[in-house]
């Protein structure tokens, strides 16, 4: 007859064996997403790029996305000005999984638009990573992740939505809406002498209506991939 | 009529004073670009910190349309004095060499005289601003270059698109000519009141002043008068740099700058037609 402490022992092994399964599966599939996003190692693409933020107006910007691994990147407008988000991380799906060795938490799946997505919680091993915790939504059958959640020590938490399509071999999006936090943002009225449309009004008003509109809050910045040539060998020229 | 607009305009250009304000507004200009051309990126740094903090922007920030922009935002106070040199002497300084008794002998009325020194007056405006242009604007695509305009507001953070900018300035430059012939008017008004050019000129800049540090000021006893004022509405050709263009404001703008310039007209020509000229 079977001891008690040997009954106990099963019982715990019963328990804990699918999980490891499942962790070993998790870190696997990490792995193997990680690698693919590695295998881009530059690209130029043909953007179109909207930045919603309440505090900055700025109409549609097209122009040439250039990205060289690691994380070299620049959007370069044909004489125009270009503006991209200063993150230690930046707008690449491989800057959003930390790097170096990590523990994977499996989540589990879950079902988001009809699509079974399996959720990964990945903490990097080296204390100095600005990364804290990626949260990743991976669409395990085409093996990319469709949504990061990416808490950074200095950046705040930043969203990133990928859809992909005709470059989803490469793991490339067509679609990519970043969502990130930002700073208020506020000059003194001295300095740059604005034009009041209503003059006269309260002060207050004004104040609270420029505070409200500028304070802590997220951003969107929405980029659409027309067209990537992919591994083309850039030089790091293009990004000085 | 035209005749006498043709003799006006001839005096205004006659003088070598005139000469000095396209003078003026060339060096200031030029300074301004130097100033930019050599330090720029610090002043650009400056204004822009709170941008650079969170957004990496590249290319050409600091090209000819900002820093037109920005000379123009400097030459907010020197304009009006500029026109006011001209303006606040068409009267008060034919008054002065007593040359306006001898003008008053001639078969013409005297509102068709004050139409035609105003008329003269707004030219010269048209002249000056045109100049303006020139070397604010085009001298300074020149010098550097052309691209997406970038537009630094207190509360916010405008960029134009480079092929959307021209016709902003355009109409900024025509925003601007109807703000500096309300100067010129109400200059030409307080020219009527004097025997000296002097007085006039200092008057109107003296306006011009206190109008706008009131303005500035914000303090809540002003708030009701601060929309009669026309000072905050010479600052209307800043709405067309911005995104949507607040069309409402600047209309409204216009219409109080229109409206200033004709009662100045008008208190001008009653004020001269009744004025005893002894000189």
């Amino acid at each position: 007859m079977m001891s008690i402490k040997a009954g106990l022992q099963i019982l715990f092994l019963s328990i804990l064996a699918p999980l490891t399964v499942k962790a070993d599966t998790g870190t696997d599939l990490f792995y193997a997403l990680r690698k693919k996003a590695l295998l881009v190692k530059d690209y130029t693409a043909d953007v179109n790029m909207q930045i919603d933020v309440s505090y900055m107006k700025i109409p549609k910007l097209k122009g040439t996305m250039y990205f060289k691994s690691p994380d070299k990147l620049r959007l370069e407008r044909h004489g125009g000005i270009s503006l991209l988000p200063k993150k230690n991380v930046n707008l690449t799906i491989s800057n959003l999984m930390p790097a170096g060795n990590v523990l994977v938490i499996d989540i589990g799946n879950v079902e988001k638009d009809g699509k079974k997505l399996h959720v990964l919680k990945v903490v990097p091993d080296d204390d100095q990573n600005n990364i804290v915790l990626a949260k990743l939504w991976v669409d395990e059958a085409n093996l990319v992740a469709v949504r990061a959640e990416t808490t950074t020590r200095n950046d705040g938490t930043i969203i990133m939505d990928l859809t992909f399509g005709k470059y989803i071999n490469w793991g490339l999006p067509d679609k990519v809406a970043l969502l990130v936090d930002l700073k208020d943002y506020k000059l003194p009225k001295g300095f740059t002498l604005d034009y009041e449309t209503n003059p006269g009004a309260k002060p207050d008003a004004q104040a609270e209506k420029a505070a409200k509109a500028s304070k802590g809050q997220k951003g969107t910045i929405k980029i659409n991939y027309l067209k990537y040539d992919v591994n083309t060998g850039l030089s790091d020229e293009k990004f000085k | 009529m035209i005749q006498i607009l043709r003799i006006e305009i001839y005096k205004i250009f006659k003088r070598p004073r005139t000469y000095i304000s396209f003078g003026i507004v060339l060096a200031i200009t030029l300074v301004i670009q130097l100033a930019l051309f050599s330090d720029g990126k610090e002043f650009l740094g400056f204004f822009m910190q709170g941008i650079n903090e969170q957004f990496d922007v590249q290319g050409n920030i600091l090209n000819g349309y900002l820093v037109a922009y920005v000379i123009l935002h400097s030459l907010l106070m020197q304009i009006p004095l500029l026109v006011a040199l001209v303006a606040g002497d068409s009267l008060a300084g034919e008054a002065n060499l007593g040359t306006l008794r001898l003008l008053l002998t001639k078969p013409i009325s005297r509102t068709k005289l004050v139409l035609m020194k105003f008329l003269s007056s707004f030219i010269y405006t048209l002249i000056l601003i045109i100049w303006l242009a020139i070397v604010a604007l085009f001298v300074s695509m020149l010098l550097f270059g052309t691209g997406d305009m970038i537009n630094i507001k207190s509360d916010s953070f405008v960029v134009i698109l480079q092929n959307d900018v021209m016709w902003r300035y355009l109409l900024a430059f025509c925003f601007a000519t109807l703000a500096m012939t309300t100067i010129a008017s109400l200059s030409l008004l307080l020219s009527a009141f004097a025997d000296n050019a002097i007085g006039p000129i200092i008057s109107t800049m003296g306006i011009v002043v206190v109008m706008t540090i009131l303005c500035n000021l914000q303090l809540p006893v002003f708030n009701h008068i601060i929309p009669y004022l026309f000072t905050p509405h010479m600052v209307g050709w800043k709405g067309f740099f911005d995104d949507p263009i607040p069309y409402a404001a600047i209309g409204r703008s216009a219409i109080t700058l229109a409206a200033y310039t004709i009662v100045f007209l008008a208190a001008t020509i009653y004020y001269f037609n009744k004025k005893d000229i002894k000189s």
